[in-house]
C-alpha cells in the first residue's frame, strides 16, 4: 500500500443549490432542497417534472460548456495562489461526464441551429480538450465515463496522474446537463419520482434528474498549506448482475468499499461519516443499505445523501457530492438528507435527516453506483 | 517485481457478428456492446483460473455512445415512446457492464471516451497497484453513417481486445499462458492487437 500524497486545493460548482461554493455551503447548512418543476422544457413523455436545475438562463446550444467552464473558473480562482507555482505543462485535466453536450444532438435532430463548437462538444473528449486548452492545463487530459461513478473515477484518475509523477496539479471537472434526452430516458424506465426524489424515505419511488458543473483542483501535497484534505483511497467494482438494476445483496458495493478501505489503510470504524449515493429509487437505496450493513455491521457511522437537494447529476454527482464532503470536513458539521421524512425499513438507523454542527470529521467515505453494475467508493482524510 | 504480459489479443468487426453465438441476450445488446463482447469472447480466456473480483475491465470508446444515443433519440416519437432498453446503452460504460455480466467479472472498471492511447498503461497500473491480477482492455470504434455526418468522422464498426496479466517472477510461474511482455513504450493498442492476432493466425 502506498501513501497518497494528493490533496484538494480548491473547488467550484454551479447546480440546483446555486452558483458558487458559498450557496452550496449555505444550502447544506440549512438542509434545503433545490428541486423544482422543470421550466426549461416539457413533454407529455415525462414521468415527472421535478428536477434540480442550475440557476440562470444560459446557452441552450452548449450548456455543458457553460456549466463546466463556470465551475472550473471558480475552482481555479479558489486555488490561484497554489496554481501560480505549478507550470501549465505539469497541470492535467480529467473530465467526468455521461452525456457531455447532448443538447447538440437534440438540436440537430430537430433541424434547429447548432454551432460548430456546440456540435464539437457532443464528443466528451473534445469538450475535455477544449476545457484544458482554455484553462491552462497542458499536461495529461483524460475523459472518464463510468456512468454515475464517473465523478469518483475521475478523482481517482487525477490522484493517479499526480502519484505517478505525470502532473503536479489536475483539474477534475464534472458536468452533466438537464436535457429532454435524459428525462425522457429515465421516464421510459419509469425511474422518476413524480413528487421529487426522497432518498432512503419509506415512501420513495424514484430519482429526480439534476444538472451541475463542478470542479476540484487536486495538487501534490507539498504545494498546499495546512489543514489539507487528502484523497486517501479509492475502490471500484462491478456487480456483474444487470445493466440497470443493482445487485440485490449489495455485495458489489461492499467490495468497492472494502477495496477503498484497504487502499486507505483504514478499518471501517475510523470512518466518521458516509455520503451515500442515495438516488431515491427503491432498489438503489435498499441495495446501498445492505452494502453498508455488510461493511459496518450494527456500527454504521452517520449517513447522509444530497440528491434531495441537487437531484441526480449523473457524471457530475461524484464530484459535487465530494465537494459537499469537503465543506463538511472544513466546517466541522454533518449535513442532513433533504426530503427524507420517514426512514425506510432496512435503512441505516444512523441516517441523518437534519444537519449536526460542531462535529470534527477526519475520514469520510463517498459512495456512488451506476448503470452497468458500476460501484465506486472514495475516502477523504482531513490532516 | 512483477512483469505484465499480454496474454491474448483479438480484433473483430460488424462482419463477424452474424456468426457470433454468445447467449440468448446477445441480439438485444446495442452494436457497441455486441462488438466489445465478441472481441473479449474471441480472446478465449478461461476466466476460471482468475479470481473474478481481481479481474478488471478498461474500455475506451472513440465516439462515446453517440451511435446508440442517435438511435435512441430517433425513436423517441415511436408508438411505444423512447426505448427504455436502448436508453440503458446510451453510456459508453454499458459495453463494459455487458462484459462483466457475461463473464461474471466483479473487479474494477475504467471507461474512457476518446482514443486507445491510455488503455494499456491504465490497465497495467491497476495490476501494479494490486487492484487486479488481470485486466481486459477493450477499444471500440462505433460510428454509424448518420453520426459520421454529425461529427465529421468516418463510419466505423470495430472492436479490439486484449488481456493483460501479472507474471510472478519470484516463482517463475505465469498465472496462465503468456505471450508478449508489455513494454514501456506500448501505447497503441489497436496496432498491438492486430499484430498479435496476425501472428497467432500465421502460427
Amino acid at each position: 500500500m502506498r501513501e497518497s500524497r494528493v490533496v484538494i486545493a480548491g473547488c467550484g460548482a454551479i447546480s440546483a443549490a446555486g452558483c458558487g461554493i458559498g450557496p452550496l455551503y449555505a444550502a447544506l447548512k440549512k438542509n434545503l432542497s433545490g428541486l423544482r418543476p422543470l421550466e426549461k422544457f416539457d413533454s407529455p413523455r415525462f414521468q415527472s417534472k421535478m428536477a434540480g436545475a442550475a440557476p440562470g438562463i444560459f446557452d441552450d446550444e452548449n450548456p455543458a460548456w457553460f456549466l463546466a467552464a463556470e465551475a472550473l473558473q471558480q475552482a481555479r480562482e479558489s486555488a490561484r495562489q497554489i496554481l501560480a507555482e505549478i507550470p501549465a505543462e505539469r497541470t492535467g485535466l480529467v473530465l467526468a461526464t455521461t452525456k457531455a453536450n447532448i443538447a447538440a444532438l437534440e438540436r440537430i435532430s430537430e433541424n434547429r441551429p447548432c454551432s460548430v463548437i456546440a456540435r464539437r462538444h457532443l464528443q466528451a473528449n473534445l469538450l475535455a480538450e477544449d476545457l484544458a486548452k482554455n484553462f491552462g492545463a497542458r499536461g495529461p487530459v483524460q475523459t472518464v465515463s463510468v456512468a454515475c461513478v464517473s465523478g469518483l473515477a475521475a478523482i481517482s484518475q487525477g490522484e493517479k496522474l499526480i502519484q505517478r509523477g505525470e502532473a503536479d496539479a489536475v483539474f477534475i471537472v464534472g458536468v452533466d446537463c438537464l436535457s429532454e434526452f435524459v428525462v425522457a430516458g429515465f421516464s421510459a424506465l419509469k425511474a422518476l419520482d413524480p413528487a421529487g426524489c426522497r432518498p432512503f424515505d419509506a415512501a420513495r419511488c424514484g430519482l429526480s434528474p439534476g444538472e451541475a458543473g463542478t470542479a476540484i483542483v487536486l495538487v501534490r501535497e507539498n504545494f498546499a498549506a495546512d489543514g489539507k484534505i487528502k484523497i486517501r483511497g479509492f475502490g471500484g467494482s462491478n456487480d456483474a448482475n444487470h445493466l440497470t438494476g443493482p445487485s440485490r445483496d449489495g455485495s458489489g458495493l461492499a467490495q468497492a468499499v472494502r477495496s477503498a478501505l484497504k487502499s486507505a489503510n483504514l478499518p471501517p470504524d475510523e470512518i466518521d461519516f458516509v455520503h451515500a449515493h442515495g438516488t431515491g429509487t427503491s432498489y438503489n437505496d435498499a441495495m446501498e443499505s445492505l452494502a453498508l450493513k455488510t461493511v459496518f455491521g450494527d456500527a454504521c457511522p452517520p449517513v447522509i445523501g444530497a440528491k434531495g437537494m441537487l437531484g441526480h447529476t449523473l457524471g457530475a454527482a461524484g464530484v459535487i457530492e465530494t465537494i459537499c464532503c469537503v465543506l463538511a470536513m472544513q466546517n466541522d458539521f454533518l449535513p442532513g438528507t433533504p426530503r427524507l421524512s420517514v426512514l425506510a425499513e432496512g435503512a441505516p438507523k444512523s441516517l441523518l435527516r437534519e444537519p449536526r454542527f460542531g462535529v470534527r470529521l477526519k475520514n469520510v467515505l463517498k459512495l456512488n453506483t451506476g448503470f452497468g453494475g458500476m460501484n465506486g467508493a472514495l475516502i477523504l482524510s482531513h490532516e | 517485481m512483477n512483469k505484465i504480459f499480454i496474454a491474448a489479443a483479438a480484433v473483430v468487426s460488424s462482419a463477424d457478428l452474424p456468426a457470433a453465438r454468445l447467449g440468448p441476450r446477445f441480439g438485444r445488446l446495442d452494436l457497441q456492446s455486441r462488438l466489445a463482447l465478441l472481441a473479449v469472447a474471441s480472446l478465449k480466456i478461461n476466466f476460471g483460473g482468475f479470481a473474478r473480483d481481481r479481474t478488471g475491465i478498461c474500455l475506451a470508446a472513440s465516439a462515446g455512445s453517440l451511435t446508440t444515443d442517435f438511435n435512441f433519440w430517433q425513436g423517441r416519437d415511436s408508438v411505444g415512446g423512447p426505448s427504455p432498453t436502448l436508453f440503458a446503452y446510451t453510456l459508453p460504460s454499458s459495453a463494459a457492464g455487458e462484459i462483466a455480466i457475461h463473464f461474471g467479472l466483479t473487479g474494477p472498471n475504467l471507461c474512457f471516451v476518446g482514443d486507445d492511447k491510455n488503455l494499456l498503461s491504465e490497465a497495467a497500473d491497476l495490476i501494479r497497484r494490486d487492484e487486479a491480477d488481470g485486466c481486459l482492455c477493450v477499444f471500440c470504434e462505433v460510428v454509424s453513417a448518420e453520426v459520421a455526418k454529425i461529427i465529421s468522422s468516418p463510419p466505423a464498426a470495430t472492436a479490439c481486445a486484449l488481456f493483460l496479466q501479472r507474471m510472478n517472477l519470484e516463482t517463475g510461474v505465469a498465472i496462465s499462458g503468456s505471450l508478449h511482455e508489455l513494454q514501456e513504450f506500448d501505447r497503441d493498442m489497436k496496432s498491438r492487437c492486430a499484430l498479435i492476432s496476425r501472428t497467432k493466425s500465421a502460427g
